[in-house]
């Protein structure tokens, strides 16, 4: 008998589970990040890591600070689509003019326009081989007014 | 023309990018995420609760035919519940952040719970079990042993070395009642590994009620089939004999065991059959293709089938087959037994993720040589319990070379505590026991 | 010593544990309460999260599979170039005629999807004369309400936000996969970088500048519907979407409730 009047092994075993449990607590307290439970049972500055990283896409409205006249011509056509679906990411272009946005080829027009039987009936779609074999699209078709010619 | 040589193009390309797929899957389903490290991860979690499992059958159902294989089979117990946690670590893909499964676990994930179970098991119940079974020899080999070895078993003492016969009896009691506690955490710790795939709704061949409880019957023919291998082959390391009638109950339970196993897995194919849910073409295409030889030959016919008719025979023509063809039919059936679990294990984990999600289409798994998730690893992850276990024995089960034909097995242990008790003999020592 | 009264200090000893261990969850309450007064989370222009609740529905009859949107998503969230990993991507449904002689009113369905479609589509090998229809899906996470993937996650490494995106913690994911397991719809894969889980964050960066998401800034047919359930703007474009449209959802029998309402969308869709 000790002076705690518990058996030996008792003790030891009670002694040792006080043990564990105590350096699990400490460990919580120590390990657990300082944002975590902020909105939920996750970091709260994970939200804020994540928003932080730089777009690429720069967006329609940023074009337009300089472009506006090129968007104004393709309210009368491709009026849907945003700038950057053909000219491709442009944040780089945006900072720094001078790096020119990609060169479009017949690919960027037939990658919405080749006719394809998923392809909603109503959406203009042509069979290359059929459809003026051997010229180029912006022959006969303005990129901004696809309606027009030049 | 530009756009003819465009569809050239594509062709050779839509070919070649997914060379392994038939039919459709998600693109991000035709990479199998988890591989052989998470076979082997409830394989061997199985095997730690089916030995477990076996050997409470001694201590709380008093089956004394097994008094010899209770410390070897808490042994091996212990031996694959170290290893236990070593796939999962191979696999994810940070492993030094693991701490944080314990450290903010998301209790609605079966998975943060494993650090709490595997604690729980290895710390209160294994370990424990273990202790208090061991305290009186510890105490005795702290005395007589040399050395390093003698201070290694005195420290394992915790500094308890009370054994006198009320203490032992209390050892006694309260080891009953760890195993007691033990059953039901054994198992939770298998059940477990089974929710955690029972419990994914998104994948139709693991999301199921049954997985659990197939987890858990599986798990113990598997266990009591290691302690089946192991028993005999220490035996034949130490040139001993085997001891029949613990064999004999061994392939009893071995026997009903995979009756149960396989009786519940029939269910689960039956029902699947019979409710015939939307996944049900898919998953009859994989049992039928991609499964064809792990699952349907493997697992049911050398890992279920055969060991039934041979374990069978033994259960109703007991007598009349000599000991030592019994010995093999028991021997030869256990490895057959392990190899299906393994290969169980396999068809769960890896066939669930042969077939897409959209129901549309499998993928293709090829297990690689080298690499972290190859077969040696696999392999050496499946060799190294029995590493440890060889280390575990020559520490813990000594080899008693001349050993009195009458030594009391562990069985009959409580009663003699009780009777020493009542002597109240100081100088009463507990009587070794038997491998 | 008498017995009794070291029993007491015992027991005292482990009232006190208790009681300070009880008190942990609180003690970090108040910590984490004091934090967010002195440290408010710096977004970008002062975002608030809480003020905001974003969504995307798709309109499968915009549809036009050019794949400019799993395109775009590679770039701007920097996705692994190889075909295995995709934060959206498009599908090609083709529904063929029934066999000659059986009454039936559809065939069989193809479903590809080359390189997630991010460029565009080859033409069918299917003869266009045994094609009854075809169409387009595109594919992204699903917001469900009641996220699978969450839910799975064990360290909370995934979570749902205030502002109704599902995001990873890349810092804090351990890579053990089993929320790509528990996605229903394929949504998810194992970054082999980071070895992390990744997946469609609606481009949280570009939504708490003010920017739309990459797919939808790109999409030209306006297939992909955007906006924020929090604030509408005049003719919201999402709310216009669930006026004229009747919508469905992808495999609603699992519970998910995703968020994402697909219009005009077939039966062979999973």
């Amino acid at each position: 008998m000790n002076r705690f009047g518990l058996p030996p092994q008792i003790l030891r075993l009670v002694l040792l589970t006080a043990l564990i449990v105590g350096t699990y607590a400490v460990a919580r307290t120590l390990l657990t990040p300082a944002t975590f439970g902020q909105y939920g049972h996750y970091r709260g500055a994970a939200l804020e890591e994540t928003a932080s990283r730089k777009p690429l896409f720069a967006g329609a409205k940023a074009c337009d600070e300089c472009h506006s006249d090129v968007s104004e011509k393709a309210t009368k056509g491709h009026k849907l689509i945003s700038c950057e679906s053909c000219h491709s990411a442009s944040s780089a272009h945006v900072r720094n003019p001078d790096i020119t946005t990609v060169k479009l080829t017949d690919n960027s027009c037939l990658r919405c326009h080749s006719s394809d039987p998923a392809r909603p009936a109503r959406h203009k779609q042509v069979t290359t081989i059929e459809h003026y074999p051997g010229d180029h699209c912006i022959e006969c078709h303005l990129p901004h007014q696809p309606n027009k010619s030049p | 023309m530009e756009a003819d040589l465009n569809v050239l193009q594509w062709s050779a390309e839509v070919q070649a990018a997914l060379p392994h797929v038939e039919g459709y899957a998600y693109p991000n389903e035709t990479h199998v995420l988890w591989s052989v490290l998470i076979v082997i991860y409830p394989y061997i979690t199985g095997l730690v609760a089916g030995a477990f499992i076996m050997a409470s059958l001694v201590r709380v159902f008093n089956v004394r035919a097994l008094a010899p294989v209770y410390r070897l089979a808490l042994l091996t117990a212990l031996a694959f519940l170290i290893c236990a946690p070593l796939p999962l670590l191979l696999h994810i893909g940070h492993p030094e952040r693991c701490l944080q499964v314990m450290m903010t676990p998301h209790l609605s994930s079966p998975m943060a719970m494993f650090g709490f179970v595997y604690a729980w098991y290895m710390m209160a119940v294994l370990l424990l079990e273990l202790w208090l079974d061991y305290r009186h020899d510890f105490v005795v080999w702290g005395r007589t042993e040399p050395g390093l070895k003698g201070a290694f078993y005195r420290m394992l003492t915790l500094g308890a070395n009370d054994i006198s016969p009320k203490a032992l009896d209390l050892d006694e009691r309260m080891s009953v009642a760890v195993t007691i506690i033990g059953i039901p955490s054994a198992f939770l710790l298998h059940g477990y590994v089974g929710f955690i795939f029972g419990s994914i709704k998104a994948n139709p061949w693991w999301g199921n009620v049954l997985m659990p409880v197939i987890f858990i019957f599986s798990a113990i023919v598997s266990g009591i089939a290691l302690c089946v291998f192991i028993y005999t082959e220490l035996s034949w390391f130490r040139r001993k004999d085997t001891c029949d009638a613990c064999l004999d109950a061994m392939g009893k339970f071995l026997f009903f065991a995979l009756l149960v196993d396989f009786s519940v897995e029939a269910l689960d194919w039956l029902h699947r059959l019979y409710s015939a849910d939307e996944s049900i073409h898919v998953l009859k295409q994989l049992a039928a293709g991609k499964l064809f030889y792990t699952m349907l030959i493997g697992q049911l016919c050398l890992g279920t089938l055969i060991p039934l008719g041979l374990l069978g025979a033994t259960q109703l023509f007991g007598a009349q087959i000599p000991n030592f063809v019994r010995r093999r039919i028991y021997y030869f059936s256990a490895l057959l037994i392990m190899a299906g679990v393994l290969l169980m294990r396999w068809n769960v984990v890896i066939g669930g993720q042969l077939f897409s999600k959209s129901l549309r289409g499998f993928t293709t798994f090829k297990l690689e040589l080298a690499g972290q998730e190859g077969w040696l690893v696999g392999l050496g992850l499946l060799v190294l319990p029995f590493l440890i276990l060889t280390l575990l024995v020559r520490l813990f089960l000594p080899n008693e070379k001349d050993q009195p034909a009458n030594t009391p097995t562990i069985a009959q242990l409580p009663q003699l505590a009780r009777e020493g008790n009542g002597a109240d003999d100081p100088a009463h020592e507990r009587p070794s026991v038997a491998l | 010593m008498k017995p009794s009264c070291s029993r007491r200090r015992l027991l005292g000893l482990l009232a006190g544990g208790a009681g300070w261990l009880a008190s942990l969850p609180f003690a970090r309450t108040a910590k984490a309460a004091v934090k967010n007064v002195f440290a408010s989370a710096k977004t970008p222009d002062g975002y608030n999260p809480t003020k905001h609740h974003w969504l995307m529905c798709i309109d499968v009859d915009r549809c036009i599979g050019c794949g400019l949107c799993a395109e775009a998503c590679k770039a701007e969230n920097a996705v692994p170039q190889s075909s295995n990993y995709f934060r959206t991507w498009i599908e090609r449904y083709i529904i063929k005629k029934p066999a000659p002689g059986v009454a039936a009113l559809r065939g069989d369905v193809i479903v590809d999807s080359p390189n997630g479609g991010r460029n565009g589509f080859p033409p069918t090998l299917v003869p266009k004369a045994e094609i009854l229809k075809a169409f387009f899906v595109p594919k992204l996470c699903n917001l469900c309400e009641h996220s699978p993937c969450a839910q799975a996650c064990p360290v909370g490494a995934t979570f749902d936000t205030p502002d109704g995106v599902v995001l990873v913690d890349p810092t804090y994911c351990i890579g053990c996969g089993f929320c790509i397991q528990a996605c229903p719809y394929g949504c998810r894969f194992m970054n082999p970088d980071t070895h992390t889980a990744e997946k469609c964050t609606l481009c949280y960066h570009r939504i708490t500048r003010g920017l739309q998401p990459a797919c939808v800034e790109v999409c030209p047919t306006k297939a992909r519907i955007f906006g924020d359930l929090k604030n509408p703007t005049e003719k919201d474009p999402l709310q216009e979407f669930i006026r004229h449209n009747k919508v469905f959802t992808l495999k609603p029998h699992l519970g998910t409730e995703p968020r994402v309402l697909y219009a005009n969308i077939d039966k062979e869709v999973r």
